[in-house]
C-alpha cells in the first residue's frame, strides 16, 4: 500500500509543493517547511570524545595476543622479471613465522617500483624488515617508460602484452568498454560525441565568432590519507576470518576477500570502528590485505601489516595525471556553441584517467565531443580519487571558458550564468557567490595592479552527481531500559556518519543525540554503503529514519493504551511520548519502553530506490578564489575562497562546512603543491614522502566563506545528498583563474609552482611585446 | 647508557634498558602500548606523533611539542613525556572540547597530535602571545580531512576561553602558568607534583663505548629521516648529554652559540634577537615548531644541506666554527668549512663545540629571504642571507650566501667584493647578480629548475637591498627595468 504526500521542494526561499508516492509504512520525508531540532543544525560529533582523548582505535591500533607483523619486499625494478627468489636465508632469521610469495610461479612480471614481490611476517617489525634484506630476488630487466607522452609513442616499451581489465569504481572513465582498443600502452579511446556526427562539432567550431584552443596539463596527485593502508588479520578457526581494516568499504574489502579465499562471505568480518581517511583509495581488501590474511593463516597467529609513508605513495593509489587539448566555441552573443575535448593520462598500471565529466555536464552546449584515453606507463597504479577526472577536467574546462569570456570581452561570471541559463540552483549560486565575494569591485582589466605583487579574483564552476546505493538496512534496538542503538555495517570515513546516524534517530524518537548509542563499522551487522560518489549519508539516512520511524510506531502503540489514546494521536519530543491535543497525557520515552514485551525489540530499515527517480542528478557548486601572486619569485598565495555548493537538505551543518573546507584545502594543495615525481631514469619516485611531497598546512590556509545553499530536492526521506567531492572539483581552476586576473598570465599546468608561474609571466611578455 | 633512561612518562616513572637510540614513538606504541600517539610519516612532517616534552629549567618545568618519530629516547632521561593518554583524567580538556565543539576532528587520525600541540601553545609564553600564535602552533600539524580552519578556531576559542592573551601579558613563570593551567583543566593535577619528580632523577653522562662504531646524534631531525630505523640498533651517542654546548653567550663582542641549541631557543634568545632583529621572522620560515624545538644549529652546519636554512644566515654573519678533539682545539671559518657535497673540514673524532659570530655593527643590515612552495615547513628551493654595512648609500662591505645553488651552502666572495665601495643602485645590484651567477651552479631538482633558481638568485638579491634600503631603491626600479 502506499500514499501520497505533499512536499515543499526547492531552494531555500522560493519553495513549490509537489506530490509525491511513498509507501504507507515510511515517513513523510522532510521538507522545506520542517522545523526539525538537530537535524540541519551544528551537532558535534558524538564519537568526539574517544578522538580527541586518543582512545579511538583504529587499524593500527589493534594489538591481539601473539601477532606478528609483515612487511613487503616491493621491486626496485620499473619493469622486469623475477626470475629467481631465494628466501632460505630469511625463513631461518630471528622471529620469522611466514614468508609468502605474491605471486606462487615464477618467473613473476614486474610492471613498477614497489610492486609487492612477497611478504615476511615475524615478530616484531624490525625483524620483518631485517628479514627482507636476506632475500635475494634475481631480476631481469626490461626496458620501461614512465613519461605519459612517451608511454604514447609507437616505440614505446609496452607495459602490459594483454588487454587489462578494467578496476571499477565510481565515476571512472574511459569506461569497460574502451577495453576493446587496447593498442600499445594506449587504451581507448572511448569516443562521446553529444549533438550529431563529430564533424558537426568542427563544423559548429569553425562557424563560431570565437574559440579558445589550448592544452592544459595536470599532474599525478596521491592521496596522502593520513593514516596509511593496511590490515589485522586473524582466523579464529580455519573457516572464519575477521580483518581490522582501514577502508572505506567495510563490504567490498569482506566481498573481495571472500571472492580470493573462495569463502561465504558470511565466514568473514571485516572492523572499522575508526579510519584515517581514504579520499577514494580504500575501497578493497589490497594485496596487503590478502597477503595479511594469507600470512596469518600460515603461521597461525594473527599478523598486521601497515605500510609506511613511502609505500603509501608508491603502490595504493593516485588521482591520473592528464593532458587535455580542448577547443571551446562561442558567439558574440556569448552563448557557447560547441566543445570538442581530446584527451589522455596515465593512471601508471591501473585505468581510468578520463576527465570528461565538467565537460559534458556543467553548460548548455549543442555540440560536444569528448575523446579520452589511458595510457599506461611503469608506475603505480591510479585509484579513484574525491571525484575522479573533475579537477583535472574542471581545471581544463573551467580555464578555457574563462578564456572565451575574456576574448569575447564578456565578465567571466556572466558568461557562466548565460550559458547555465536552465539550471535554476546555479543562476542563485552565482548570485550569491558574487555577492560574497564582491564580485562587482572586481576590475574588469586583468594585471591592473602595479608593482610586482598582484591580486586577482577568479571563479569556476563545479560539478558532481547525486550517487546512491540500494538495499543498506539499518536496525535499531529499543532496550526496555529505553535505550537506543542504531546500527549498520557502514565505515565513517571521517565525514561523521556516527553522528548523522544518531541525529536521525534523535531527530525521529524526540531524544537527544547523545542518547542514541550507534554502533557500525562492521560487515556482520546490517548491509551498509561503501563512502565512493559522496553517498554514504545518501545512502544510509532514509533506511536509518524508516527504521526509527517505525521503531516509533512501535513505541506510539505501546504507549497508546496506557495513555487511553490512539498512536495516531501521539507524539514524541524532549524525551516524551505525549498526546498532541493534551500534553498531560504523557510518560517518559523510558516509562513506555519498560512497559515493552519482553525486554528488546529490533526494527529493520531499508534502502529503497528514492521516491522521485529524475531529481537531482547533477550536484552545482561555484567557488570564486583570490589570490596574491609576487611576480618577482612566482609564488601564489590564496587568500580567498566563497564556495557555494548545493548540500541538499544539510543534515549537520558543522561537519558540512568542515568536508567543504577540507574540499577547498585539498584543492589548493593539488593547484601549488603536491605532484608525483617518477625519476624517468629509474622510475623511482623522488619525493615519496611528505618531506617533499607537499600538502597545504595550517599557515597556507586562506579565508574560507562556504554558502550552504539548502535545497529540498525531496528524493528521499531525508533529502541527503553528498559534499565530499563536488567542494574540491573546481578549486584549482578557480586558482588558475585569478592568476590570469592577476597577472595576465594562463598556468595551464599543475601544480602552479613559482617557476611555472614565472614561466607563463614571461611567455605572456614575450607575447605582447 | 649505563643503568638505564629515567624519565617520567605522563604520570608514572620510566627506567628502562632500551638502546637510547630508539624512538621514542616506538617505544610508546610498542614497549608501551600507547597507542594514542600515532604513525602517520615517521619523518616529522605529519605531526601526528607529537609529545610534549618536559625539562627542568630554574623557573619550574618547561614544555615543547616535539615529533616523537624524530626523537631518540636516551633525550628523555630526567624529562617529563607527555602523551595524549597523560592530558585528562575524568572529561575533556578545554582543548579537547574546543576541538569538539568546532568539529575539528573528522577521520580523527590527526587529532591527537593537534590536541598536544594546541596544548603546547597554551603553555608556551612566545607562541600564545603572538596574534598567528595558533596557525603557527599547528605549523607541524597535518590534516587531510578539515581544512584547519575549525581547529584553528578551536585554538583561539580555547585561549578565550581561559582568559585570552591578556591573560599571560604579565612574566608568567612556568610554574604559575602550569598551575594555571591545571586550574582550568587544561592539564591534570600531577603536573604539579613533576618538577619535584624530576629534582630526583640523578643526571647521568653517557659514556661513550669506544670498543664499537658509534653515530653522533645533535637534534636528529634530518639523520633520523635519512636513517630512520636503523640509528634505533646503532650505538647511538647523543650529544645533549654533553653539558655547555647549549649556551647562548655574549664574549669580546662575538657571539658564541652552543651547537646544540635549538632552533627555536637561537630564535627566542636576546642576545640573538640584538644582533639579528627579524630573526623570529626568519625563525618561522624554517621547518615546523615542533621540529624547531628539536633540531639544533651545529647539527645544520655538520648536515651540510646545500640549502641548510641557519647555515646560509650564520654564512653571511662571518660565522667561525671551533672544533675540538681530546685537547686538541682548532677554528675554522664557514666561509671554507665545507670542500664539496656534503663534504667538510672535520676530522672524524672532531666536535663542533662552538658558533662564533662577531656582533653586528651598529650601522650593518642583515636580511634573509627563502623562496619555497609552502610557507613553513619546506625545503628552500633557494635562501639567501646577507650582512652589509654602509654609509648611507654607499656600500662599506657585503657579506652575501645563497644556498640550493651549489653542492654547498655558497659564500658570495666575488660578488661581495664587487659590491664593495658601489652605492646602492639598480645598475650595481644588477651588475653584482651577473656576477652572482658565475659563482653558483644550481642544479634541476625537485624544488625547481637550474633556469628558475638562478632567477631567484637574481630576485633574491634584489629582494635583499630593496628590503633593507627601502628610502634608496624600490622594487620597481628592477621592475620597470625588466
Amino acid at each position: 500500500m502506499s500514499k501520497q504526500v505533499n512536499l515543499s521542494v526547492g531552494i531555500q526561499d522560493n519553495l513549490r509543493e509537489i506530490t509525491v508516492e511513498i509507501p504507507d509504512e515510511a515517513p513523510r520525508p522532510w521538507d522545506g517547511t520542517d522545523k526539525l531540532k538537530y537535524i540541519g543544525g551544528r551537532v558535534s560529533r558524538v564519537d568526539g570524545q574517544e578522538k580527541t582523548t586518543g582512545r579511538a582505535k583504529f587499524s593500527s591500533d589493534i594489538q591481539l595476543p601473539g601477532m606478528l607483523y609483515a612487511r613487503f619486499l616491493r621491486s626496485p625494478q620499473p619493469a622486469a622479471v623475477v626470475k629467481s627468489i631465494d628466501i632460505s636465508k630469511a625463513e631461518s632469521a630471528p622471529g620469522v613465522k611466514a614468508i609468502l610469495l605474491v605471486q606462487e610461479k615464477l618467473p613473476m612480471i614486474v610492471r613498477f617500483v614497489g610492486q609487492e614481490i612477497l611478504a615476511v611476517a615475524a615478530e616484531t617489525r624490525q625483524q620483518a624488515d631485517d628479514a627482507l634484506k636476506l632475500i635475494e630476488v634475481v631480476y631481469r630487466e626490461r626496458p620501461f617508460v614512465t613519461k605519459t607522452d612517451e608511454a604514447r609513442r609507437a616505440d614505446s616499451p609496452v607495459v602490459f602484452e594483454q588487454a587489462v581489465e578494467e578496476k571499477k569504481s565510481e565515476g571512472d572513465l574511459p569506461g569497460a568498454a574502451a577495453t576493446a582498443g587496447q593498442n600499445g600502452n594506449v587504451r581507448g579511446p572511448q569516443i562521446r560525441p553529444k549533438g550529431g556526427a563529430p564533424d558537426k562539432v568542427d563544423a559548429a567550431l569553425a562557424g563560431s565568432d570565437a574559440v579558445v584552443e589550448a592544452t592544459y596539463r595536470t599532474q599525478v596527485q596521491t592521496h596522502s590519507a593520513m593514516e596509511t593502508h593496511g590490515v589485522v588479520a586473524q582466523w579464529q578457526d580455519l573457516n572464519h576470518l575477521t580483518v581490522w581494516a582501514s577502508t572505506q568499504g567495510t563490504f567490498t574489502v569482506r566481498d573481495e576477500l571472500a571472492e580470493v579465499f573462495e569463502m561465504p562471505k558470511s565466514q568473514i568480518r571485516v572492523l572499522t570502528k575508526h579510519m584515517g581517511g581514504g579520499f577514494g583509495a580504500k575501497f578493497g581488501a589490497g594485496i596487503y590485505g590478502v597477503m595479511a590474511a594469507k600470512l596469518a593463516r600460515q603461521a597461525n597467529a594473527p599478523v598486521r601489516l601497515m605500510l609506511d609513508r613511502k609505500e603509501e605513495h608508491l603502490c595504493v593509489g593516485n588521482r591520473p595525471d592528464s593532458t587535455q587539448k580542448l577547443k571551446v566555441g562561442a558567439n558574440s552573443d556569448g552563448k557557447l556553441t560547441a566543445l570538442k575535448l581530446l584527451a589522455y593520462g596515465t593512471a601508471g598500471v591501473g585505468t581510468g584517467a578520463g576527465v570528461s565529466g565538467p565537460a559534458r555536464n556543467i553548460y548548455e552546449i549543442e555540440h560536444i565531443y569528448s575523446e579520452e584515453s589511458d595510457v599506461f606507463t611503469n608506475a603505480g597504479p591510479g585509484a579513484a580519487f574525491r571525484a575522479p577526472g573533475h579537477p583535472q577536467g574542471a581545471f581544463a574546462l573551467e580555464q578555457a571558458i574563462d578564456e572565451l569570456a575574456y576574448k569575447l570581452k564578456i565578465d567571466p561570471l556572466a558568461f557562466r550564468k548565460t550559458n547555465t541559463s536552465k539550471n535554476e540552483i546555479r543562476q542563485v549560486q552565482y548570485k550569491l557567490a558574487a555577492a560574497k565575494a564582491n564580485w562587482a569591485k572586481r576590475n574588469s582589466r586583468p594585471a591592473a595592479d602595479s608593482g610586482p605583487i598582484k591580486r586577482g579574483m577568479g571563479v569556476a564552476n563545479s560539478v558532481w552527481y547525486y550517487f546512491y546505493g540500494t538495499g543498506f538496512q539499518a536496525s535499531i534496538q529499543v532496550n526496555s531500559d529505553g535505550s537506543v542503538e542504531p546500527t549498520n555495517g557502514v565505515q565513517d570515513i571521517g565525514g561523521g556518519i556516527t553522528t548523522i546516524i544518531a541525529m536521525v534517530v534523535a531527530e525521529e524518537l524526540g531524544l537527544k543525540p547523545t542518547d542514541i548509542r550507534v554502533t557500525i563499522g562492521d560487515s556482520d551487522l546490517g548491509f551498509g554503503p561503501a563512502s565512493g560518489g559522496s553517498q554514504t549519508t545518501a545512502g544510509i539516512t532514509p533506511a536509518v529514519r524508516d527504521a526509527a520511524y517505525r521503531a516509533r510506531m512501535r513505541m506510539f502503540d505501546i504507549a497508546a493504551p496506557l495513555l487511553g489514546v490512539s498512536a495516531e494521536q501521539l507524539r514524541a519530543d524532549e524525551g516524551r511520548i505525549f498526546a498532541k491535543e493534551d500534553k498531560n497525557k504523557s510518560l517518559t520515552w523510558k516509562q513506555v519502553a519498560s512497559k515493552m514485551p519482553g525486554d528488546k525489540f529490533t526494527i529493520v530499515g531499508e534502502r529503497f530506490k528514492d521516491h522521485i527517480q529524475t531529481k537531482p542528478r547533477t550536484i552545482a557548486g561555484v567557488q570564486v578564489a583570490e589570490v596574491e601572486v609576487d611576480t618577482e619569485t612566482g609564488v601564489v598565495r590564496v587568500e580567498r575562497v566563497v564556495a557555494v555548493h548545493d548540500c541538499g537538505r544539510p543534515l549537520d551543518r558543522l561537519t558540512l562546512e568542515s568536508q567543504i573546507n577540507g574540499g577547498i584545502i585539498q584543492g589548493i594543495s593539488y593547484a601549488l603543491f603536491e605532484d608525483r615525481i617518477l625519476d624517468r631514469n629509474t622510475g623511482i619516485m623522488v619525493n615519496a614522502n611528505l618531506e617533499q611531497y607537499k600538502i597545504a598546512g595550517s599557515l597556507d590556509v586562506p579565508k574560507i566563506e562556504s554558502v550552504i545553499l539548502d535545497v529540498n530536492h525531496g528524493q528521499s526521506s531525508t533529502g541527503a545528498i553528498g559534499i565530499g567531492e563536488p567542494a574540491t572539483v573546481p578549486t584549482a581552476a578557480a586558482i588558475a583563474n585569478a592568476v590570469f586576473h592577476a597577472t595576465g598570465a594562463r598556468v595551464r599546468e599543475l601544480p602552479m609552482t613559482p617557476d611555472r608561474v614565472l614561466s607563463a609571466l614571461e611567455y605572456k611578455e614575450g607575447g605582447t611585446s | 647508557m649505563i643503568g638505564g633512561i629515567r624519565f617520567l612518562l605522563n604520570d608514572s616513572d620510566v627506567l628502562t634498558d632500551v638502546a637510547p637510540g630508539t624512538l621514542a614513538l616506538d617505544f610508546l606504541r610498542r614497549d608501551k602500548r600507547l597507542v594514542g600517539t600515532k604513525e602517520g610519516c615517521k619523518e616529522g612532517d605529519c605531526g601526528a606523533c607529537v609529545v610534549l616534552v618536559g625539562e627542568l629549567f630554574a623557573g619550574g618545568v618547561e614544555y615543547h611539542p616535539v615529533t616523537s618519530c624524530l626523537l631518540p629516547l636516551g633525550e628523555l632521561h630526567g624529562k617529563h613525556l607527555v602523551t595524549i593518554e597523560g592530558l585528562n583524567r575524568h572529561a575533556l580538556s578545554p582543548v579537547q572540547q574546543a576541538i569538539v565543539d568546532t568539529g575539528g576532528s573528522q577521520c580523527g587520525f590527526c587529532t591527537p597530535g593537534i590536541v598536544m600541540s594546541l596544548t603546547g601553545f597554551l603553555l608556551d609564553p612566545e607562541t600564545r602571545k603572538d596574534a598567528r600564535g595558533c596557525k603557527n602552533a599547528l605549523g607541524g600539524n597535518l590534516c587531510r580531512c578539515t581544512g584547519y580552519a575549525s581547529l584553528i578556531r578551536a585554538g583561539r576559542q580555547v585561549l578565550q576561553k581561559i582568559g585570552g592573551n591578556n591573560i599571560f601579558t604579565n612574566e608568567f613563570s612556568e610554574n604559575a602558568t602550569v598551575q594555571m593551567l591545571i586550574e582550568q583543566q587544561v592539564l591534570p593535577a600531577y603536573f604539579q607534583s613533576i618538577p619535584a619528580r624530576l629534582k630526583n632523577i640523578p643526571a647521568k653522562v653517557q659514556r661513550r663505548d669506544r670498543a664499537t662504531p658509534y653515530c653522533l646524534v645533535a637534534g636528529g631531525t634530518d639523520l633520523y629521516v635519512q636513517k630512520g630505523d636503523a640509528l634505533a640498533n646503532l650505538n647511538v651517542h647523543l650529544l645533549s648529554r654533553q653539558s655547555g654546548l647549549k649556551q647562548i653567550k655574549l664574549s669580546e663582542k662575538r657571539v658564541h652559540i652552543g651547537p646544540l641549541t635549538t632552533f627555536e631557543a637561537f630564535a627566542r634568545h636576546p642576545i640573538i634577537n640584538q644582533s639579528i632583529p627579524d630573526i623570529q621572522k626568519y625563525s618561522h620560515y624554517n621547518a615546523s615548531w615542533q621540529v624547531r624545538n628539536r633540531a639544533t644549529i651545529g647539527g645544520n652546519i655538520i648536515n651540510a644541506s646545500p640549502i641548510g636554512d641557519m647555515t646560509a644566515l650564520l654564512l653571511a654573519l662571518e660565522s667561525d666554527l671551533v672544533f675540538r678533539a681530546g685537547r686538541k682545539q682548532r677554528t675554522v671559518a664557514l666561509k671554507s668549512f665545507f670542500t664539496g657535497y656534503k663534504l667538510f673540514d672535520k676530522a672524524a673524532d672532531e666536535i663542533l663545540t662552538d658558533v662564533i659570530f662577531p656582533v653586528p655593527d651598529a650601522g650593518s643590515k642583515i636580511n634573509f629571504e627563502k623562496v619555497s612552495k609552502r610557507q613553513t615547513l619546506d625545503i628552500a628551493t633557494v635562501n639567501s642571507g646577507i650582512k652589509i654595512v654602509a654609509d648611507g648609500a654607499l656600500i662599506r662591505k657585503v657579506e652575501l650566501s645563497m644556498g640550493g645553488v651549489a653542492p654547498i651552502p655558497l659564500f658570495l666572495k666575488k660578488t661581495c667584493d664587487f659590491l664593495r665601495n658601489k652605492r646602492v643602485m639598480p645598475e650595481y645590484i644588477l651588475q653584482a647578480n651577473d656576477i652572482a651567477q658565475s659563482e653558483i651552479s644550481p642544479i634541476s631538482d625537485v624544488r625547481g629548475s637550474s633556469e628558475y633558481k638562478r632567477l631567484l638568485v637574481r630576485q633574491l638579491l634584489i629582494a635583499h637591498f630593496t628590503k633593507l634600503f627601502p628610502e634608496l631603491i624600490q622594487v620597481r626600479a628592477f621592475y620597470e627595468a625588466h
